[in-house]
C-alpha cells in the first residue's frame, strides 16, 4: 500500500516538473513549479525528513514561487528561438545518461553512515532533542552563521542592482477577510514552529519563512505600504539576526575558548535566543528580497 | 530499500529534466526555474541516500535545509540581475 503511494508520488513529482518545464506559458510554468514543490515536500516527509519538508513547502514552493511570479511580470520573454532538433536530441540523450548515471551512483554508493551515531551520542549535551536543530544550531552552528551571511550578501546584491519598485496594486474586496485570517495564523504558526523546533520538526528557518509570507500578505494587500522608512527598519531587523549571531559566536569564544561551543548546561537558552532573533531576521530578509529596497530615501 | 530506489529515480529524473531545460531554453525566468528544479532533485537524491534502517541521518537533513535557504537567496539575486539585464537591453 505505502509502496503504491510512493510510486504514485514519485511519478507525480516527475510529471508536474515535466509539465512545469515543458510549457512556454510562464504563469503555468510557475504554477507547475509550486505544485512540484508541494509534492516534493510530501515525498520528503515519506523520506523521514519533516524539517526539510516544512522548509521546502514554505521556502522552496511558496516564497520562490512568489519571487518567480513577481519577476514574470517584469522580465520580457526571450524571443522564442527554438534550438534545432539535432541539438535537442543530443541534449536529451546527455540528460538521460546523466539521470541514469546519477541514480546508479547514488543507489550503489557504499552506505557507511558515520553521523547518526555521533549525533545521538552527543544529543543530550546539545540542549535540544530534535537532532536536526541540534546539528543546525549547535554542532554545525558555524555553517548556519555563514548561511545567514549568504542571505545578507544576496540582500545587498538585490539592493545594489535593483532599485525598488514595490507597487502593490489594489486587490479585490476579498483581500481583507483573507488577510484577517491568514496574517494572525502566520504569526501564530511561526511562534509555534519556533518553539517546537527544539524537540520536534520545526525551527527558525521554517518559522521565518512563514512570518515572511504573512508580511508579504500585509504588503501586497496594501495594509503596510513599503515606505522607505519601513524598508530601512526591515533592513535593520535583517542585520540584527546576523549581528547577534556573530556576537554570540564571539562571546562563546570568550567564555569557553571555542567558537560557538555554548557554556555547559546553558545551551538551550543560547539556542533559543539565537533562534528567536534569527526568525525575525530571516523573515525580514526574505521579505526584502521579495519587495526590494530603494537606494536612497525618496523625496 | 525499494522506496528509496523510487525516490532516487524521481530525484535523478528531476535533475535530467532540469538539465535538458537549462540547455535548450533561452528565457531567463525559465532558466532560474530550471535551476530550482535541479536543486530540488539533488535534495531528494541526497536525502534518499541518507536513509538507513528506517532512520534519516540528521546531518544531510541540516545540509539540505541550509541548501534550500541559500537557494532562495540565489534565486532572488539571479532574478534581480536578470531584471537589470532586461533594463539595460531596453536602453
Amino acid at each position: 500500500m505505502s509502496l503504491a503511494f510512493d510510486v504514485l508520488l514519485a511519478f507525480g513529482v516527475v510529471f508536474t516538473a515535466a509539465a512545469a518545464l515543458g510549457t512556454h506559458d510562464r504563469v503555468a510554468s510557475i504554477a507547475g513549479f509550486v505544485v512540484t514543490g508541494l509534492l516534493v515536500a510530501l515525498s520528503l516527509v515519506r523520506l523521514g525528513a519533516p524539517d526539510v519538508a516544512l522548509a521546502e513547502a514554505a521556502i522552496g514552493a511558496g516564497l520562490t514561487g512568489a519571487l518567480l511570479l513577481r519577476s514574470a511580470w517584469r522580465l520580457k520573454p526571450a524571443e522564442s528561438r527554438v534550438s534545432p532538433p539535432i541539438d535537442r536530441i543530443i541534449v536529451a540523450l546527455i540528460a538521460v545518461c546523466l539521470s541514469g548515471a546519477l541514480a546508479w551512483a547514488v543507489y550503489t554508493a557504499p552506505g557507511a553512515a558515520l553521523y547518526p551515531a555521533l549525533v545521538s551520542e552527543r544529543l543530550a549535551e546539545s540542549g535540544v532533542t530534535n537532532p536536526v536543530t541540534a546539528v543546525l544550531l549547535n554542532f554545525r552552528a558555524w555553517d548556519t552563521l555563514l548561511e545567514i551571511a549568504v542571505l545578507f550578501v544576496a540582500l545587498i546584491l538585490v539592493r545594489i542592482v535593483a532599485p525598488a519598485h514595490p507597487q502593490p496594486v489594489v486587490l479585490g474586496e476579498l483581500m481583507l477577510p483573507f488577510a484577517r485570517i491568514v496574517v494572525p495564523m502566520c504569526a501564530f504558526l511561526a511562534g509555534h514552529l519556533l518553539w517546537q523546533g527544539a524537540s520536534v520538526p520545526g525551527g527558525a528557518f521554517q518559522a521565518g519563512a512563514i512570518l515572511a509570507g504573512g508580511s508579504l500578505v500585509l504588503m501586497l494587500g496594501g495594509f503596510a505600504v513599503p515606505t522607505p522608512r519601513l524598508l530601512s527598519w526591515g533592513m535593520m531587523v535583517a542585520l540584527l539576526g546576523l549581528a547577534v549571531f556573530a556576537v554570540a559566536a564571539l562571546s562563546t569564544e570568550a567564555l569557553t575558548g571555542t567558537l560557538l561551543l555554548y557554556p555547559d548546561g546553558a545551551a538551550k537558552i543560547w539556542i533559543l535566543m539565537i533562534e528567536a532573533l534569527l526568525t525575525l531576521s530571516i523573515a525580514a530578509m526574505l521579505c526584502l528580497l521579495f519587495c526590494g529596497m530603494p537606494r536612497r530615501p525618496l523625496k | 530499500m525499494t522506496s528509496e530506489l523510487i525516490y532516487i529515480c524521481a530525484g535523478s529524473g528531476l535533475v535530467g529534466l532540469a538539465f535538458y531545460r537549462l540547455a535548450t531554453c533561452r528565457d531567463m525566468l525559465l532558466r532560474v526555474l530550471s535551476l530550482n528544479v535541479l536543486a530540488v532533485g539533488i535534495a531528494i537524491l541526497f536525502l534518499a541516500s541518507a536513509r538507513d534502517a528506517g532512520m534519516t541521518d540528521a546531518v544531510p537533513q541540516a545540509f539540505v535545509l541550509t541548501g534550500i535557504v541559500v537557494l532562495v537567496a540565489v534565486t532572488a539575486a539571479l532574478l534581480a540581475l536578470a531584471e537589470q539585464i532586461d533594463r539595460q537591453r531596453d536602453e
